[in-house]
């Protein structure tokens, strides 16, 4: 039997970008533009997003290391303001284990010609899988990645 | 224009009551019985209810004092384990106003004569509704009601 746990964590990354909030904001709006970003390091393979962005719309995405086990992220929609703020709920399952449940809220500020992004996350840890330090990790990259992108365009 | 902001906080409230588990676990998970005492304003119309209570299922309903400012919530429950936790995102509106989107984790664990409650909320308190203080009386008088629920359910 499983043993039941739960470890409640809030972290926040802020990040200053180049491009102005519209532009950021589109690289989360658009599916096409958040699949460039939003996925696992180059080994997990070809991103398979899918995107329904509107309040109460759906996001999915998942993937994993080769042969490791497949990391699921699915979430929902919750409050959009176009250009400023999203927030969304979203799950994490590793296989058929569900090991977190989050609220994600990204706010989108001008600074000078460019965007100072704050995301605040309030999860909880389910069972002993992962924590907030991973989490906080994970997002960091994203958000390399996120600042690659933005840089390409 | 609406000034945007969001204001982050989480609080927690414990209690112990006087019934099992599963008792108290019955008592978020079946409509009829959560009803009876969920509602910080008893005195308040509900409509709308619904409660479909699974992973992945929503609960819905509209309450507010008589011709004023409705108040609706609207959650998805994301894990359930029977007589252990219920983990829901919900959020509130006031009329059409999103005031606030929520983490709910609700824990139920066997002690000594019951079961002790904890629940946690995370928030995010958006574009000035930030009466957190408010949230938490609302939740704690809810708890209190389960647990006068339970008291007579016990004494019946």
């Amino acid at each position: 039997m499983t043993e039941r746990s739960t470890k409640h964590a809030t972290f926040a990354i802020e990040r200053t970008f180049a491009a102005p909030p519209s532009r950021v904001f589109a690289a989360y709006a658009d599916v096409k533009s958040k699949a460039r970003w939003f996925g696992g390091p180059e080994d997990w393979g070809k991103s398979n997003l899918k995107l329904d962005f509107k309040v109460g719309g759906r996001e999915s995405e998942s993937g994993g290391p080769p042969g490791g086990p497949v990391h699921y992220y699915n979430a929902i929609y919750q409050d959009i303001v176009p250009d400023e703020r999203i927030v969304l709920t979203y799950e994490m399952h590793l296989d058929k284990t569900r090991i977190s449940v989050s609220l994600g809220t990204t706010e989108f500020k001008p600074a000078g010609a460019g965007t100072r992004l704050v995301y605040t996350e309030q999860a909880v840890f389910l069972d002993g899988h992962d924590d907030a330090g991973g989490r906080e990790q994970g997002f960091g990259g994203l958000f390399d990645q996120l600042a690659r992108f933005l840089e390409m365009q | 224009m609406t000034v945007r902001n969001a204001k982050h906080a989480t609080f927690t409230i414990e209690r112990v009551y006087p019934a099992s588990p599963a008792r108290v676990f019955a008592a978020w998970s079946n409509k009829e019985a959560k009803t009876a005492w969920a509602y910080c304003h008893p005195e308040w119309p509900v409509s709308d209810h619904v409660f479909d209570f699974r992973e992945g299922g929503r609960e819905h309903l509209v309450t507010g004092p008589a011709g004023g400012t409705r108040h609706v919530f609207d959650a998805v429950f994301h894990d359930i384990v029977p007589d252990q936790r219920i983990v829901y995102a919900y959020d509130m509106h006031l009329d059409e106003r999103r005031i606030s989107v929520s983490l709910a984790t609700i824990e139920f664990f066997a002690v000594a004569g019951g079961t002790r409650l904890v629940l946690t909320e995370q928030g995010a308190f958006l574009d000035g509704y930030d009466d957190i203080a408010g949230r938490e009386e609302g939740t704690r008088i809810g708890l209190d009601n389960l647990d006068r629920q339970q008291r007579q359910q016990r004494a019946a």
